[in-house]
């Protein structure tokens, strides 16, 4: 590909700090809530990206997740229940300099929005979209959310939840997805080398980041975090290197030559050629979507984090500009007040 | 910003905030325990459950305590970002501040 759609978006002009991008709004989320290690996060991974702030769009839908543009020192846009990614399309494709951010939960994202997630991944617009998951609706206080767990007890599901929910990165990944990744929101450095993954890529990037609601479904993630539990639990991605983990690094995946499914297996020196290699890079979507579907979505032992796949394909900002460009060498500049007051019109008989 | 955690947390450590914190930035130190400035997200949860209400954001920390504000920041001199204290055992040594605190008699 070309050189890096980045480069279309101006430099700041002097060294940026993390205190750039702090707005002077007070943040409002409850005390303790995982949003505020991730907004903490991006702000201080910004300055890296040099960009100038007035470059830089946040846009987000509805729910505590969506409050995250106020808190940036760019411009922003608090949008429309799940149509973020509809608003950041129009946004990335008429402005290609602009550095577009899309900050969205799992309910904005998965349930009303779900439709206009899907088509933006499968469009490969130039947009990074960061997925606060924290299984559950907390603005609303409680209810839960498409990525709840079966037989969940919520204020909306008072003898249990009856859905299967949506593993956002498998989602993703089904969508055409050319980024996707998954990190979590207390650490603060996996969190932002998949962020500088992902501002790196060009077309949409996909960042789950798994959430911590302190309030309505604390400890959601906790498996993944207990420092000894999470030596079993979390399956670490680096692309190029061996799939390998637990506390004495003895558990490997492997692929089944049966079925071409992948399986977690302890590793012995008969197998250990067998472990899976991960490799980001490659076209096919088949292996990162077996990676996906490692982890057990009740108790997240075996979770994936970092970045499943990373491609290559044209970008939807790229090919309508070259469209619109060629367009108008065809036929030339059009008139739009033209077209408006023209006579190409309809009757409709009352 | 940060929070920052003052004077009467000193030969107290009651340690509520450190079962508080999401990102495990409060640090213990032989009498005291501090909030790693930089790792500090700013979400407040260490501020309510301190029983002793040694904990302020740092723009309302009372006159009386401001050199906490400093002593907070300097005590992870040459430690730089520990990047969490679950894994970190126990700073060696208090911030001067503290040393400076009158330890209670135990009569």
């Amino acid at each position: 590909m070309s050189e890096s759609l980045l480069n279309l978006v101006p430099k700041a002009e002097a060294v940026q700090t993390m205190k750039d991008f702090k707005s002077d709004q007070e943040v409002r989320w409850c005390p303790g809530c995982g949003d505020y290690a991730v907004l903490a996060a991006v702000q201080g991974f910004m300055p890296e990206l040099g960009l100038a702030k007035e470059n830089i769009v946040f846009v987000s839908g509805i729910g505590c997740s969506s409050r995250f543009p106020y808190y940036m020192n760019t411009y922003g846009m608090h949008s429309i229940h799940g149509r973020a990614p509809a608003i950041a399309t129009g946004l990335a494709t008429s402005r290609r300099d602009l550095s577009v951010w899309v900050v969205t939960g799992d309910g904005d994202a998965l349930s009303i929005g779900g439709n206009h997630l899907i088509h933006a991944l499968r469009r490969n617009v130039n947009l990074k979209i960061l997925l606060f998951n924290n299984r559950i609706y907390g603005l609303t206080k409680g209810q839960y959310s498409p990525t709840s767990e079966v037989g969940k007890i919520t204020k909306s599901t008072p003898m249990g939840s009856l859905d299967a929910p949506f593993n956002p990165v498998s989602l993703a990944i089904g969508a055409e997805a050319t980024f996707v990744a998954r990190t979590v929101d207390s650490d603060r450095k996996h969190l932002t080398e998949v962020l500088r993954r992902a501002a790196e890529h060009d077309g949409t990037a996909l960042v789950e980041i798994y959430q911590n609601c302190n309030i309505f479904n604390d400890g959601a993630f906790e498996a993944l975090k207990d420092k000894d539990q999470a030596k079993e639990a979390v399956i670490r991605l680096e692309h190029g290197q061996p799939i390998r983990f637990g506390a004495k690094n003895d558990k490997g995946v492997v692929r089944d030559p049966a079925t071409g499914d992948l399986q977690v297996v302890t590793v012995t020196p008969d197998n250990e050629d067998r472990i899976l290699v991960h490799d980001a890079h490659t076209p096919s979507p088949t292996t990162a979507f077996a990676l996906s579907r490692l982890a057990d979505p009740d108790t997240l032992h075996h979770t994936p984090i970092g970045v499943f796949r990373s491609v290559e394909r044209p970008v939807y900002d790229t090919l309508m500009a070259d469209q619109l460009d060629h367009a108008v060498e065809q036929h030339g500049k059009s008139d739009l007040t033209a077209l408006l007051t023209g006579n190409d019109t309809w009757s409709v008989a009352g | 910003m940060a929070y920052v955690i003052a004077q009467p947390c000193v030969d107290i450590k009651d340690k509520a905030c450190l079962d508080e914190c999401p990102v495990d930035c409060i640090y213990e130190g032989p009498r005291k325990m501090y909030i790693q400035p930089d790792e500090c997200v700013d979400c407040g949860a260490c501020e309510p459950v301190c029983p002793v209400e040694a904990v302020f954001y740092e723009d309302d920390l009372p006159e009386a305590f401001s050199e906490y504000r400093v002593a907070d920041r300097e005590v992870f001199d040459g430690l730089g970002l520990p990047g969490g204290s679950r894994d970190h055992a126990p700073l060696a040594a208090d911030h001067a501040v503290v040393d400076a605190v009158p330890v209670p008699s135990r009569t």
